[in-house]
């Protein structure tokens, strides 16, 4: 039992939702990231930008304990991520890069399983998912596959998929990635939304207009952590930069960060081509 | 549409804090039945796994089994496709549950998995669930070629249409205690096999489709396992002694050939060598003890292996999935 309560105490005084120290991952030879600090504050809107490649979701995998940190040492709600793996679990909700859904289950069906593994009690399973769908406008369609489903949908079904347990802290790989500019509004009026309600927001993002509107932005090169600040903040620091994009090639450089096809991409591109219906 | 964003279902959302799983050492119950129950959904809704199972049974079971059955009149007094049942059996059990855990591959990069990975929920549990689907559409899988052993049963030149001929092939085939056996063996075989998968899987980086799965693995634990040969003794065949040339001569000349061979007694050591480290030649000898009360391999060595193995997979399996999502 004293076992127990230590880390609950830890996370009521602890001041920060996160915070990253000297965090750092190396594949091998490969450097992912490197001693990354920063903290965001509870209720705290917070963006990292950064090329392709730069290292962004392997901090976010390791904020969510996804990948174990090579170096240094991270918290989430002052819970360890390596040592309270559990609890920072229970803390967070996810929304990843590309969905994570299964597409052969129906909206509901993949809405019943989240909460079945967030312990959500049975009485109030049913009740839970149908404010899911509520919430992301996808009602009527809540029997249908997923498979059937657009871009914009998914991703509304994730967000709300991701809040249904009542996370403290919200983590979201580039959430608005490949939704057309409606998707994109009514999905950034979501998370807006979220954030009035005191939910703290991490999110990675390259979209600059995206960036702007949070309360601080930290931008990742090569693994490293090369700025963080209010946006404003930024662009009046660095001579001639008129908005947050010009700060960011400055920093970044405006060379081309080709990346080499990923193992996803690799099988995604595979079942475009029509292979496997193991999907 | 753009009110309902600020309709949160904040206040009656759950704190974190206060959900919480009941599990013992990693094992959820409720996680293992919703991630079999999700196996269950998916193969309901893949009919394609259904025709194949069917196709295959047909092709092996009826085509080969009485193909290659008008050569080899016996085995040990059971017919050639009384002997290659368990043996057809087996390779459904394969497909299903390799094909089930192969879907790891996808799920990791572009499905439902890493979801469930950034959940609490234990992996243990998580891994169960997926064992236990693939085990059950194992048992459902490896029952298609159980629906053809009327056919196999039906006495030499009967009509099948002969309502009481196929009633005696009924009676005669089908022994309610063995099928129940059978599918205890089967529901152990797949476990282990969908373990198998998972430990396979978690270590494949790209995935360029089934094909590789099947010819590298499904074919050589099926073709190496005593499934559509015997072990020892083929005792039977077109006669009893060589034919001499003459008669051989007069015979193909009516259009009679030669096939098979008398008293072939035993494979090739190196192909013994493989059959007995398979493990699957086990546990095919368990289902056919079970079913044709024939066995080549000792009983002890068939016990252990079909149901002491498959825990001991399951764990390495839970193991490997661990190691899969934090080495990405």
């Amino acid at each position: 039992m004293s076992l127990a309560a230590e880390p609950a105490a830890a996370a009521a005084t602890s001041p920060h939702a996160i915070e990253a120290i000297a965090l750092g991952r190396r594949y091998e030879s490969v450097v992912a990231a490197e001693s990354v600090s920063f903290s965001v504050a509870k209720g705290e809107f917070f963006a990292l930008l950064g090329p392709n490649g730069a290292g962004k979701t392997t901090v976010l995998h390791m904020l969510t304990t996804l990948v174990t940190p090579t170096s240094g040492s991270a918290s989430v709600m002052g819970y360890d991520v390596v040592r309270d793996a559990e609890q920072v679990r229970r803390q967070l909700g996810m929304v990843f890069q590309d969905p994570a859904l299964d597409e052969r289950l129906t909206a509901k069906e993949n809405l019943d399983i989240h909460a079945v593994l967030y312990g959500i009690p049975r009485a109030s399973r049913a009740a839970a998912v149908q404010q899911a769908l509520a919430w992301a406008s996808l009602n009527e369609v809540g029997q249908r596959r997923v498979r059937a489903f657009s871009g914009g949908m998914k991703r509304r079904l994730e967000l709300a998929r991701a809040i249904m347990h009542g996370p403290r802290v919200l983590f979201l790989d580039e959430p608005t990635i490949g939704l057309d500019p409606q998707g994109r509004r009514h999905l950034w009026d979501r998370i807006a939304a979220l954030r009035e309600e005191g939910m703290t927001v991490l999110m990675t993002t390259h979209y600059m207009p995206e960036a702007e509107a949070c309360d601080r932005v930290g931008i990742i090169d090569k693994g490293k952590l090369v700025a963080i600040g209010a946006p404003k903040q930024m662009i009046a620091q660095q001579p001639a930069a008129k908005n947050l994009e010009d700060v960011f090639l400055k920093l970044t450089g405006r060379a081309f960060r080709d990346e080499e096809a990923s193992h996803r991409d690799l099988i995604v591109n595979f079942g475009k081509r029509g292979g496997e219906h193991t999907r | 549409m753009t009110n309902t964003a600020g309709v949160l279902p904040g206040g009656s959302r759950p704190a974190a804090e206060a959900l919480g799983l009941r599990q013992w050492m990693g094992i959820a119950p409720s996680v293992v039945y919703v991630m079999w129950r999700r196996e269950m959904v998916r193969y309901r809704r893949d009919k394609s796994q259904l025709y194949g199972g069917l196709s295959r049974t047909v092709l092996w079971l009826v085509v080969l089994g009485f193909g290659l059955g008008a050569a080899l009149r016996e085995i040990e007094g059971y017919t050639y496709g009384q002997y290659i049942l368990p043996g057809v059996i087996t390779l459904n059990v394969l497909f299903a549950s390799l094909q089930c855990a192969i879907a790891l591959v996808w799920d990791r990069e572009v499905g439902l998995l890493r979801e469930v990975m950034v959940s609490p929920a234990p992996v243990l549990s998580v891994t169960l669930g997926k064992l236990l689907g693939g085990a059950t559409i194992s048992v459902i899988q490896g029952s298609i070629p159980l629906l053809f052993m009327p056919l196999l049963y039906m006495p030499p030149n009967a009509s099948l249409l002969d309502p009481s001929m196929a009633w005696t092939a009924v009676e005669r085939a089908y022994d309610p205690l063995a099928i129940v056996q059978a599918w205890v063996v089967m529901f152990f075989m797949g476990i282990f096999m969908t373990a198998l998968g998972v430990i396979v899987a978690a270590r494949l980086k790209t995935y360029e489709g089934f094909g590789a799965i099947s010819n590298g693995i499904i074919q050589p634990l099926y073709f190496l396992s005593g499934s559509i040969f015997p072990l020892r003794g083929v005792i039977g065949g077109v006669g009893f002694m060589e034919i001499p040339e003459a008669i051989r001569d007069e015979l193909r000349r009516i259009g009679i050939f030669a096939i098979g061979g008398g008293w072939v007694v035993q494979l090739p050591v190196w192909l013994q060598v493989i059959v007995f480290a398979n493990p699957v030649t086990y546990q095919l000898d368990m289902l056919r003890y079970v079913l044709l009360d024939f066995e080549q391999m000792p009983l002890v060595w068939d016990l252990l292996i079909t149901f002491a193995l498959p825990p001991v997979a399951a764990v390495v399996a839970a193991w490997s999935m661990t190691r899969m999502m934090k080495s990405r």
